[in-house]
């Protein structure tokens, strides 16, 4: 096989592995489903109450009655935030709002007032109905909002856990495509020693040459997912990942710096030369490169 | 003499009936979670809890809760992955709620049951064992509540392809000051 042939299996190859690696970013979304009883005040079930639920963001709307003992089930709904609005013969309309989490299944018991007891006929719904909230409405019993925390860090935010969903699918990613890596670049290394010196094997300078390529490609992939993965505001890095993203400001011009001195170097030894001039520094540049990467890799996965 | 023992006894014994019912603060927690891996072992601290306690006719109700977010284990990423595996950004709090006797505070070793909401999800924690020692008129509790991921829902994070423990046992320290 000539070294083009060469470098389309390679190519072939690597966009193979490419897809089966990130196919999840395309997977399906779990549902999320959602349930709970209606009761009147007193706390007797509401049979036929008419269950709607909204999503916020879509304005997708499904609806669902309540059986005789008042329960009620919406199932394969997209996670999201909705807006879930109560009716029913004899009382006041009821209208909360509930987060559901994919592959999670939420509960929200409502509550009705009869209608008298409500003239606006529309009363959103007491923080203690809510999934998350205080389960009672006991005298003596506290609520979160007794104990002072700021509004800010007792809601839920849909958008914030979809952020941070993202942020963990692309670093796992990162992960894999990082530990995918390791193994040309150490094949990479391994047959260096017959690639220059005073080899005059070209197969052997074009199979380091192939797999330091190979090595290259994969770990700017790496490196894409974590570069694009989303930042979380706010957070102060600290621990073994600031090693880990130190060692990112090496390895990363390396990655660039070695293929360029190889091919200068590649291109000497084609000519019958010996590796001279800055090309000469092609070796030690890759194993520094190649270090910084490996204790990088080590910094997040043992603990020190 | 009838009317005045009756007098005396409403006297004495009216005001200690509609006396404010004895309340207990959070003044001091340290709460810590550990999470095992084959190749680490993690804890992460969190001394950002709150809490009350309401007694009323011998029976006090107690609310601790903490924000998931307070949690440090010496590491912003993993921080931020655990946020993220236990849905807090939905579920931003912790929530531990438990009714105990009055009569409790007396006692060196007091079995709770715990209910707790975490990521979405309640979990009971029947007869946690919980040490207590008495500083003056605070309390100081100590105990561990054998928490699973599954008790939660939790997927259990991996690390190079290796999933954590099932068991996230959290220890717990904290100091109660009467109100």
């Amino acid at each position: 096989m000539n070294v083009k042939g060469v470098k389309f299996a390679v190519l072939t190859g690597i966009l193979l592995l490419v897809f089966a690696v990130t196919d999840p970013l395309h997977a399906q979304t779990p549902s999320a489903s959602l349930s709970g009883v209606i009761t009147s005040s007193a706390g007797s079930a509401v049979p036929n109450a008419k269950v709607s639920i909204k999503n916020q963001v879509t304005g997708q709307s499904t609806e669902v009655q309540t059986d005789s003992n008042g329960k009620y089930r919406l199932q394969s709904l997209p996670p999201g935030e909705y807006g879930v609005s109560v009716t029913a013969d004899g009382f006041a309309q009821k209208t909360a709002t509930v987060t559901l989490s994919a592959g999670g299944e939420q509960k929200a018991d409502l509550a009705l007032t009869n209608s008298e007891a409500s003239p606006s006929g529309n009363q959103a719904a007491p923080s203690n109905n809510l999934p998350n909230a205080p389960s009672s409405t006991s005298k003596t019993e506290p609520s979160l909002n007794d104990l002072g925390f700021p509004a800010s860090e007792t809601q839920g935010n849909a958008k914030q856990q979809a952020l941070l969903d993202k942020r963990t699918h692309m670093l796992k990613i990162h992960q894999r495509m990082g530990l995918i890596t390791t193994a040309p670049l150490i094949a990479t290394i391994i047959i260096s020693a017959n690639a220059g010196g005073k080899s005059t094997s070209s197969t052997d300078r074009t199979a380091h040459m192939v797999l330091g390529a190979v090595s290259g490609d994969l770990y700017f992939i790496t490196a894409y997912y974590a570069l694009r993965a989303p930042r979380v505001p706010g957070t102060k890095t600290k621990g073994p990942i600031r090693f880990h993203k130190a060692m990112a400001w090496i390895h990363g011009p390396g990655m660039i710096l070695t293929p360029i001195l190889g091919a200068i170097a590649y291109d000497q030894k084609s000519k019958g030369e010996k590796v001279h001039g800055i090309a000469s520094a092609h070796g030690p540049v890759a194993i520094v490169t190649a270090g910084a990467f490996g204790a990088a890799l080590l910094s997040v996965s043992m603990k020190f | 003499m009838n009317k005045k023992a009756l007098l005396a006894v409403c006297f004495l014994v009216l005001p200690a009936l509609a006396a404010p019912d004895q309340q207990w603060v959070l003044a001091q927690s340290t709460l810590t979670y550990f999470v095992s891996h084959p190749l680490h072992h993690v804890e992460g601290v969190s001394h950002a809890a709150r809490g009350k306690g309401i007694c009323h006719e011998g029976q006090c109700d107690f609310l601790i809760a903490v924000p998931v977010k307070t949690f440090d284990s010496g590491d912003s990423n993993r921080d931020i992955h655990t946020v993220q595996v236990t849905r807090a950004g939905e579920f931003p709090m912790v929530e531990v709620r438990t009714k105990l006797p009055e009569t409790a505070g007396n006692s060196s070793t007091i079995h709770a049951d715990l209910q707790i909401q975490f990521a979405g999800q309640t979990a009971q924690f029947p007869q946690v064992e919980f040490q207590l020692t008495k500083q003056g008129n605070d309390i100081h509790l100590t105990g561990t509540i054998p928490c699973k991921l599954t008790d939660f829902k939790i997927e259990p994070p991996t690390l190079l392809s290796l999933p954590v423990k099932n068991d996230i046992p959290v220890k717990v320290e904290m100091t109660w000051h009467p109100q």
